[in-house]
């Protein structure tokens, strides 16, 4: 079973010592992305690297602080005005365990689905081992890049772990793949239960600097944003989790300025009613 | 739901200064949670910094207040998401301006100078006076001075690749050095510098 998981297994093992020396430039950002993500899978099972690169990360912030340089009195217009209209993104939900927090990898949030479903003694524990089992495959190559999440968006990344876990889990649990508008195939898994989606990518095409894919909720409840797609590793990007989904609900996405916006700004590429 | 829960240990931190960057933390927490005046004052704490450092990297004013702003607001937007326990909040808000001004630099440049010996010997000759600009106009004189106990390797490889945003490969081109040596050598000092500026 677990050789459908890609991961660990199947990464080529570069020598430790080679990727140990790695930390300093991630720290210093200088890692070609697919360095990056080899090194960021190294420092999940490494926690002495991992506090090497805090130690870095807060050193190259002193890089930073040593530039300082006053801005233009234009830009803090600029950028309160831009605030006035963006959503921000919701405070991880309460519940989620504060301690001892570990970057979570992809075999992780796939192993806590398991553990579930093989622990299940509900009546629907059988229909939901069925279904999970089957999401399994699919979910585990589709979001088998969960390891290229940076650091800066660890707790994000584990608040969706938890979401992802919930959506993957439920007896409704649907799973839809279409091609979008301009390349590239989109993958949702949906369940009405959770009230949540999880959606990832694959193809997309690449964007000028500058703009990114944002994901909406358009239905009775109003237009929303559900966030923006991550930047893509090899091509795919990690899932993003929308929560509070109703039904007659349509999802989107469009592409809009990196920094996101209010409501969609371009034609959608993708529209699709769930 | 908890409000306002404890402020997490920090492990390996030393606490820094009274109101200094633990002022920043928790005024990010406050814009996580919606307070557009909590805001305006990380505005005032935080875009000198992400300014200047995305200025040094971009060096083209106009490009530099795009990205300055978008950072900014990324800022704004994922505010709830910063985590006080995983490092401070200045190294927060560093790490996403550094990506965006990377991000920006290599994809308006990548396709033309990745790779290409030629261009990175031609650059070489530019990239003698960015160091020395960059060291000279240094705000931060304990940041300078450290900056001094390194070898010329390690000084010259952190200083390419953070100030001038370049890969460890492309700073490997221009110093004409070996990638392994480039890599080693951006560890070493960057471990050296953390050591001669007191950060833990």
């Amino acid at each position: 079973m677990m050789r459908f998981f890609p991961g660990r297994n199947h990464t080529p093992r570069p020598r430790r010592a080679d990727l140990h020396t790695l930390a300093g430039p991630y720290a210093l950002n200088a890692l070609p992305s697919r360095d990056r993500d080899r090194f960021e899978r190294h420092l999940a099972a490494c926690p002495a690297c991992a506090e090497e690169v805090h130690g870095l990360r807060e050193t190259t912030a002193r890089l930073a602080a040593a530039t300082a340089a006053r801005p233009p009195e234009r830009l803090k217009d600029k950028v309160f005005a831009e605030v006035a209209r963006t959503r921000q993104l919701p405070p991880v939900t309460a519940g989620q365990p504060a301690a001892g927090r570990r970057r979570p990898g992809a075999g992780r949030w796939v192993a806590a689905v398991r553990r579930r479903v093989r622990s299940g003694r509900q009546p629907w524990a059988r229909p939901v081992a069925l279904i999970a089992s089957s999401v399994f495959l699919v979910a585990a190559v589709v979001f088998g890049s969960m390891a290229l999440i940076t650091q800066h968006q660890l707790s994000q990344a584990q608040a969706r772990d938890h979401m992802l876990a919930a959506v993957l889990t439920s007896p409704d649990a649907r799973m839809m793949s279409v091609p979008v508008a301009g390349g590239g195939t989109a993958t949702i898994v949906m369940s009405h239960m959770a009230h949540a989606l999880a959606f990832s990518s694959a193809n997309l095409p690449g964007l000028p600097a500058g703009k990114a894919y944002e994901l909406w909720l358009m239905g009775p409840p109003g237009d929303r944003s559900a966030g923006m797609l991550p930047h893509a590793a090899h091509g795919m990007t990690a899932p993003v989790v929308a929560t509070g989904l109703h039904a007659g609900d349509m999802v989107e996405l469009t592409v809009e300025p990196a920094g996101g916006s209010a409501r969609p700004t371009s034609a959608p590429i993708l529209r699709m009613p769930l | 739901m908890a409000d306002m829960p404890g402020r997490p240990v920090r492990t390996g931190h030393p606490p820094g200064d009274p109101g200094g960057p633990d002022d920043l933390g928790a005024l990010i927490r406050l814009v996580g949670r919606g307070d557009e005046d909590a805001f305006s004052a990380v505005y005032e704490q935080a875009a000198p910094t992400v300014f200047g450092l995305v200025l040094r990297v971009l060096r083209d004013p106009a490009q530099a207040e795009e990205v300055a702003q978008e950072v900014l607001l990324e800022v704004w937007r994922t505010a709830s998401r910063f985590e006080p326990g995983l490092g401070s909040a200045q190294a927060w808000v560093a790490t996403i301006a550094h990506r965006r001004a990377v991000d920006r630099v290599r994809s308006a440049e990548a396709a033309a100078r990745r790779d290409d010996q030629s261009a990175a010997a031609a650059e070489r000759a530019g990239y003698d006076t960015v160091a020395e600009e960059v060291e000279a106009k240094l705000e931060s004189e304990r940041v300078r001075r450290c900056l001094g106990t390194l070898t010329e390797l390690q000084r010259e490889s952190i200083v390419l690749a953070y100030y001038g945003g370049y890969s460890y490969r492309e700073v490997a081109g221009l110093l004409g050095t070996a990638l392994g040596t480039v890599k080693t050598r951006m560890r070493d000092g960057l471990i050296r510098l953390r050591d001669c500026l007191g950060v833990t």
